[in-house]
């Protein structure tokens, strides 16, 4: 009896979405739409802004299938191409004081909906904290730790060395732990 | 800039050093006030970062149809078999058949698989088709049994000869990988 598409490893519907095969792609978007939505998520603050950079990596990596020799490397590709996509979204963002605040969206909790789940008052010292990081800083960060990418795939990402990478870490993990302290 | 030296406490002691420590640490790690506090700040963060690892938020319940539709919208045209002006079928349907052929054979999951006209015979195919297999469960004559298949697939379901098929493993699986 073959598989179905849920049961099938990631290469293999890679290889098969190549072949132009549609169904297979849809379950590689469905595998894969999560976690690249909480990176873009934690790098935008904003889910819009998110929900647009996931849809654009989805369609991009489509086109590009033909192009990909490594059905294995897939992953690594959609997460070097949604940091890639998030940093240009900040890069093409306003300076705060170029931007009228009366139209712009409240940085307060309260005014965003996808920030109302995090009650905790740590997690959200812990998210405004990771806005604080230059951006750069923070998708070294949020690559290593919570999506446990390895230190030369983020290098490669960010057009960095290894050593770099980690020395980016380091600083964010401290200056993330300073905001910490209240609660220790 | 050295990366040790990113965060250096008054005790001359690096936060990253404490890091790395963080379970393990030494007489001076349990005594001295400044590693103590950093060590509990970093307790906090690593129980929150956990937290955001496996935090539930997913995006909008229509974003894989919104892709997925702009996906649909590009698909290329499809290359077809068959005589002009006869019944044509398109390379990627039959490629379909031949996979669907080919995964019915324990520990085989098939991959690529392209499908071209033989040449000077419109009635006949020439595939290649790339395969992997289960790690631990997959034989030798798995092999000769995807052969089997596949060409008994393209006669008896698409109705053409299969003049020549290239096989290749590419690639090892095990079960629940992935799923």
């Amino acid at each position: 009896m073959p598989a179905l598409d849920t049961d099938l490893d990631t290469a293999t519907l890679v290889a098969r979405a190549r072949d132009g095969d549609v169904r297979a792609y849809e379950e590689v978007v469905r595998r894969y739409q999560a976690p690249m939505y909480r990176l873009a998520l934690r790098m935008l603050s904003r889910a819009a802004d998110a929900e647009d950079v996931v849809q654009d990596v989805f369609l991009t990596a489509w086109r590009r299938l033909s192009q990909l020799h490594d059905d294995g490397a897939f992953v690594g590709w959609l997460y070097r191409t949604t940091t890639n996509r998030c940093l240009n979204v900040i890069r093409a963002r306003k300076p705060l004081s170029d931007v009228d605040l009366d139209t712009t969206e409240s940085p307060s909790p309260a005014g965003r909906p996808d920030r109302a789940a995090e009650t905790g008052a740590q997690m959200t010292a812990l998210v405004a904290a990771l806005d604080e990081l230059t951006p750069e800083q923070r998708a070294c960060w949020l690559l290593r730790e919570v999506h446990g990418r390895s230190y030369e795939e983020i290098a490669l990402t960010i057009g960095a060395t290894a050593t770099a990478v980690r020395g980016r870490i380091a600083r964010a993990r401290a200056q993330l732990a300073e905001v910490m302290s209240p609660w220790r | 800039m050295a990366v040790n030296q990113a965060y250096l406490l008054p005790c001359g002691r690096d936060v990253e050093d404490v890091w790395e420590h963080l379970d393990s640490g030494d007489e001076h790690d349990r005594t001295c006030p400044y590693c103590q506090s950093t060590r509990q700040s970093l307790s906090v963060l690593r129980g929150l970062t956990k937290e955001l690892a496996e935090e539930d938020i997913a995006p909008s319940l229509d974003l894989t149809g919104r892709i997925m539709a702009a996906v649909r919208a590009e698909i290329r045209r499809h290359e077809l078999l068959g005589p002009p002006g006869g019944v044509r079928v398109s390379t990627q349907a039959v490629a379909a058949v031949l996979r669907f052929a080919a995964d019915g054979v324990p520990g085989v999951r098939a991959r690529r698989c392209r499908v071209i006209e033989a040449p000077g015979d419109d009635q006949a195919i020439e595939v290649t088709l790339t395969i992997a297999v289960e790690f631990g469960l997959f034989a030798l004559t798995a092999l000769d049994e995807v052969r089997d298949r596949v060409a008994t697939a393209a006669q008896a379901q698409v109705g053409v000869r299969l003049a020549r098929l290239d096989l290749s493993v590419d690639d090892l699986y095990e079960t629940g990988e992935d799923a």
